[in-house]
């Protein structure tokens, strides 16, 4: 029953530009806010086996060979959690009901394209599903219609469609080796391939690809633009859960179940994980912009998980999707408040808002929460999933990228705390008085988020007893 | 790969290498938008035409096939997409040139 997944966003849409087009655009939010809940529902409460099984009457619909494993429901809970608050931020701050009800149309049709990605087995649906999100993420990122958008909505078209290209010959290199699309066929092809140049030279291609999806920092061009000009709805999303799906979930999948973990690719892993951490961390310290230095910190956090992937080990995988999943909870909730910020001061100058703590508490909180989060202070979620690639990386005998990983938090935390104090802790401007705390469907999503961000860190036990033993010790 | 194969590939691969070059020659070398986008569409043509002759020398024909005519509809969207982008750009700036929009930086 995992196609219902694709089917029932992709029917909701269908239902809702036919029926409540005209009246009752209200809908819209309803129902994208119950897909999102119901979704989180059931990744957390269904096991694979009832996922994996079909019944006679769904199981006649969209024959994609659609598998659900415990890395493809961890992605589908992050989707969910994201997509729910999405439409919450939408609910809030686009204040045209027209406008909302197309916004939650493209939402719901990202939603299934997102998860096409994390349940097919197959290199050529999976590149057909990455299109789907990529074509609805040009047009979330141009939804405001203003130059600046505009110019990063370009800019992304262009270096995706190059992504494509080069995902594409991949394709067909790996096509010619295998006769097949599947991912074991390919597999099995790879391993017992006697051209072992030729392959690598197409796994590094599809690899490239996906570092350009994934906006990792030879290829980060695009990455700032996009995520400081899109509207703050469309960058939670995108920053929160659509480019980690595409570049990084596809990457964990086919690095470790496609080329199986090969050394060469994991050297290269690991040189572009460090390189992005320490160089984005170095250029969010010198933004002025909000959203902007949010973008580079997105950079800096994925190195982290390329970096994981790339020790090889199982310890090391678990600790790249625990970050991968922790990285979406906080990246999200720090776009939140930097929307809830850009609305209530019409600016995302950190020169310009200071102490705003007095008039926005659960803002500034929370915010603290994800900031302390992502450098990795102790309660927090942020801390274990760093310490486990961390020690991954100790144990796998990589010693000096397990140092650089652990001082780049100082890197981190010295932005975030910048950050803050610029933006929440500083002396009120004067006139600043009357800046009050945004409404309860934007506090609401913001309070949740932190809520899981404390609740995994302190539930750690439990988590690394249930969820992250099957990634560990299979 | 046996040699057959290989003497199958070669004028169809000088063809593919010339679409590609002439498509990153294209993206590199304008300024206007809109060729750069035609500069994309020669890269995907290329790309089309290699999945083609794979499938020809894999004896795959009808598994390329269908990938060949998916690839061509994605394309279609994304370029249509695109050219609403450029629609606005032009409507906004007045000008094609990607030398007048450098607003982002940093």
């Amino acid at each position: 029953m995992s196609n219902l997944l694709i089917l029932v966003p992709f029917f909701s849409v269908i239902l809702l530009s036919l029926i409540f087009r005209v009246k009752m655009k209200g809908a819209a939010f309803i129902l994208g806010a119950a897909l999102s809940v119901l979704q989180v529902y059931l990744a957390i409460f269904y096991s694979n086996a009832v996922w994996n099984n079909s019944p006679f009457l769904f199981s006649n619909f969209l024959k994609l060979n659609l598998v659900v494993d415990n890395l493809s429901r961890v992605m589908l809970l992050s989707i969910g959690i994201v997509s729910f608050v999405t439409v919450f931020a939408a609910r809030y701050i686009i204040r045209d009901e027209g406008e909302r009800f197309n916004f939650i149309n493209l939402l719901l049709i990202i939603l299934a394209g997102l998860n096409g990605i994390v349940l097919v087995r197959d290199i050529f649906s999976l590149y057909v599903f990455m299109e789907v999100v990529a074509v609805v993420s040009f047009i979330l990122i141009a939804f405001n219609k203003d130059i600046r958008a505009f110019e990063g909505a370009y800019k992304y078209i262009v270096l995706s469609t190059v992504a494509t290209v080069l995902m594409l010959t991949s394709i067909a290199l790996l096509v010619l080796i295998a006769g097949s699309t599947e991912f074991s066929a390919v597999s099995q092809a790879i391993k017992n391939s006697p051209h072992g140049m030729f392959v690598m030279s197409a796994a590094g291609l599809f690899i490239c690809g996906l570092f350009i999806k994934a906006g990792i920092i030879p290829f980060h061009g695009w990455l700032p633009d996009v995520y400081s000009e899109a509207p703050p709805p469309a960058s939670i999303l995108l920053a929160g859960i659509a480019t980690k799906t595409v570049g990084i979930y596809t990457l964990i999948r086919l690095v470790s179940s496609v080329f199986c973990f090969d050394s060469r690719i994991n050297y290269v892993l690991m040189f572009v994980g460090v390189v992005s951490i320490v160089v984005a961390a170095l250029a969010s310290l010198g933004q002025n912009d909000f959203k902007r230095m949010l973008a580079y910190s997105s950079i800096s956090q994925v190195g982290y998980i390329v970096l994981g992937l790339g020790c090889g080990t199982p310890l090391g995988l678990a600790g790249c999707v625990f970050h991968l999943f922790n990285h979406s909870i906080f990246k999200s909730l720090l776009f939140v408040n930097a929307a809830a910020v850009e609305f209530k001061t019409g600016s995302r100058d950190m020169n310009k808002i200071s102490g705003l703590a007095s008039g926005m508490p659960i803002t500034a909180t929370t915010s603290v929460l994800a900031g302390l989060s992502a450098a990795g202070i102790p309660p927090l979620s942020g801390f274990w999933s760093k310490l486990i690639i961390i020690i991954a990386l100790w144990g796998a005998g990589f010693y000096g990228y397990a140092v650089i990983a652990a001082l780049a938090s100082i890197l981190t935390l010295a932005y975030i705390l910048s950050m803050q104090r610029r933006v929440f802790f500083s002396k009120l401007p004067e006139g600043g008085q009357d800046i009050k705390e945004v409404g309860f469907t934007l506090a609401l999503p913001a309070l949740i988020l932190g809520a899981i961000t404390v609740g995994v860190g302190i539930l750690f036990p439990f988590i690394l007893n249930t969820f992250l033993s099957s990634f560990a010790f299979p | 790969m046996d040699a057959n194969a290989l003497n199958i590939f070669w004028p169809f691969g000088l063809v593919i290498m010339m679409l590609f070059s002439i498509g990153i020659y294209c993206i590199l070398a304008t300024y206007n938008l809109i060729r750069a986008l035609i500069g994309i569409e020669l890269l995907i043509k290329a790309v089309t035409l290699l999945i083609i002759v794979v499938g020809y020398i894999n004896g795959r024909t009808a598994l390329t096939q269908g990938l060949v005519i998916t690839l061509i509809v994605v394309e279609v969207v994304i370029i249509a997409v695109a050219m609403g982008v450029v629609l606005g750009i032009h409507s906004k700036n007045n000008s094609l040139d990607s030398r007048n929009i450098r607003n982002l930086k940093g």
